[in-house]
């Protein structure tokens, strides 16, 4: 049994420094959250502060973080506040990217499902770029306003390049022979 | 030269928290853009309907707009 046992392990070590690479592989993840409305902004770096020692413990390490903010809801969410049904209409929205072992995703799941401070939360694979595009919002339309615009700039171009001193002098000369 | 937004802006990266982004990609009722109007290529398609999903979860979009 001995023997065999240790042949066994001999083959699960085999087998472990195989599998070692996929254990130890650190993936990048983010969370959302969304935080009771109830609470007051002081204790909001404690359910923070929860967040991360869940993290911190599984050796994860942050690599970017968004503060808790008081947001207006896109639609009413449904929530429990201790023994009464209510719907939130706001909340304190914030988010976390860190890297951490694949295990992590699933015991920070467990807890943030625990915690009754948060009625709604995400956790999700991602990338360490930082992902938020660089451009603003008002750029954007400009960008979608200036496309049937295009064409004026470009007329006063072809129109701006050919003209000449002679052009002028003539344009001036009719203007003022009128 | 390619007609929309994530190629002309350079963006490699969709993310759900850049709502002012992803409202390009929706019509006024809140539903996602098809590939036809949104013009955008397969792969940023899926990117941005991942994003808008996400953000609708999170509340950042709505589901539906009256």
């Amino acid at each position: 049994m001995m023997k065999t046992s240790d042949g066994v392990v001999d083959e699960e070590g085999m087998e472990m420094n195989e599998t070692d690479a996929p254990e130890t592989v650190l993936r990048i993840y983010e969370i959302g959250y969304q935080i009771t409305p109830a609470l007051k902004e002081e204790d909001l770096e404690k359910i923070v502060g929860g967040i991360r020692s869940v993290v911190e413990q599984a050796g994860g390490s942050f690599i970017a973080e968004g503060a808790p903010s008081m947001m207006k809801l896109a639609y009413p969410m449904p929530a429990r506040e201790g023994e009464k049904n209510v719907e939130y209409d706001r909340g304190y929205f914030g988010w976390i990217k860190f890297e951490a072992k694949i295990e992590v995703a699933g015991t920070l799941e467990i807890a943030l499902k625990q915690n009754a401070n948060l009625f709604r939360y995400i956790v999700f694979q991602t990338v360490r770029e930082d992902t938020r595009a660089k451009m603003k919002a008002p750029q954007l339309r400009e960008v979608k306003r200036t496309e049937p615009l295009k064409a004026a700039p470009r007329r006063v171009e072809e129109s701006a390049a050919p003209i000449s001193e002679e052009q002028l002098a003539k344009a001036i000369e009719d203007i003022t022979a009128e | 030269m390619s007609n929309n937004i994530l190629t002309q802006n350079d963006i490699q990266h969709v993310d759900y928290k850049d709502v002012d982004l992803l409202k390009q990609f929706i019509n006024p009722h809140g539903r996602i853009m098809g590939r036809k109007k949104s013009g955008l290529t397969a792969k940023q398609q899926r990117a941005v309907e991942a994003a808008i999903k996400r953000a609708r979860f999170m509340g950042l979009l709505p589901f539906i707009q009256k």
